[in-house]
């Protein structure tokens, strides 16, 4: 599959931006350094309410996984290292999907279903405590 | 040509759906979820707009109209995040602090009142050779004291205050 190919498929652009993304999360919790405290992005949940949410504490739990401190990012958010998993194994997926997807062209609709039904399952079984706690308070 | 005809609104469909996967990753994280709202409008609005441009040219919807679904679920999830907000505050009463300050003064003035009401408070003033003492006691602390004392036990408790000149 040449360049101009690869360009012309949907679902390899939208793994390749997705990846991206989760790179530049990566990015993000590696540059920034939980001893110094200097993350940009604060809890607006907080800022309103006084209160800290579930989510709080994420981007430290993220840094403090990258550096391998793994107890303390426990301690900053319980649920920082399965939300971590989350993002690296999407990262791996990502990359090994496209590869399947442009070798295997007869199973790229199996591929793709696959894909969705099984990210999908992933995110509702990672991202289910924050879940509860919105319909609990909304 | 033919092909770009058929293939319009394809590119708006794509970026559609990656701003709606992104807004509903960002819309479940209560710390950043109120803000997710405005990517969220942005996918809806690139997938109306793919939408309508893939209606006129007869192309596949697929992809768009997995955005604009997504988009929309995200952007509901969070825009419940503002009344998650509010109930939180309102479950944490921060609006009634000044109430709150003055129920835990009340509490420890009748702390206070009710230390003193047993207690013999001795005041003292030296002045070179003058000295003057005041003592205050109730009558109820001093019956107590000759209860305890019968019993063995000196638990009273005395205040002193000297003031030298």
């Amino acid at each position: 599959m040449n360049k101009r190919a690869w360009l012309n498929e949907p679902y390899l652009i939208i793994n390749f931006v997705l990846a991206g993304v989760i790179m530049l999360i990566m990015i993000y919790s590696g540059i920034f350094s939980p001893d110094k405290d200097d993350y940009p992005v604060v809890c607006i949940h907080e800022k309103l309410t006084g209160e800290p949410c579930v989510s709080c504490g994420l981007s430290h739990s993220f840094s403090l996984i990258i550096r391998g401190r793994i107890d303390e990012a426990y301690e900053w958010n319980k649920y920082g290292m399965r939300i971590f998993l989350f993002f690296a194994g999407q990262l791996f997926i990502r990359f090994v999907f496209s590869v399947i997807y442009a070798n295997h062209p007869d199973s790229r609709n199996q591929l793709i279903i696959y894909d969705i039904i099984g990210s999908s399952a992933l995110f509702l079984i990672v991202f289910m405590p924050f879940l509860i706690w919105i319909i609990k308070f909304s | 040509m033919e092909e770009a005809k058929n293939n319009s609104g394809q590119n708006l469909g794509i970026a559609a759906l990656i701003t709606a996967i992104i807004t509903f990753v960002m819309a479940v994280i209560p710390c950043v979820g109120m803000i997710a709202i405005i990517p969220g409008i942005i996918a809806i609005v690139l997938a109306a707009i793919g939408l309508s441009q893939a209606q006129r040219s007869d192309s596949p919807r697929g992809v768009i109209m997995a955005g604009l679904i997504i988009g929309v679920i995200a952007t509901m999830i969070s825009f419940s995040q503002y009344f998650v907000a509010g109930k939180f505050a309102k479950k944490f009463d921060k609006d009634n602090w000044p109430a709150r300050i003055e129920e835990i003064m009340n509490d420890v003035q009748d702390n206070v009142i009710r230390d003193l009401e047993d207690a013999n408070v001795s005041i003292k003033v030296e002045d070179g050779d003058e000295k003057v003492e005041i003592n205050v006691g109730t009558g109820k602390s001093d019956k107590k004291k000759i209860l305890e004392e019968l019993e063995g036990a000196d638990s009273t408790k005395n205040v002193s205050i000297t003031i030298r000149k």
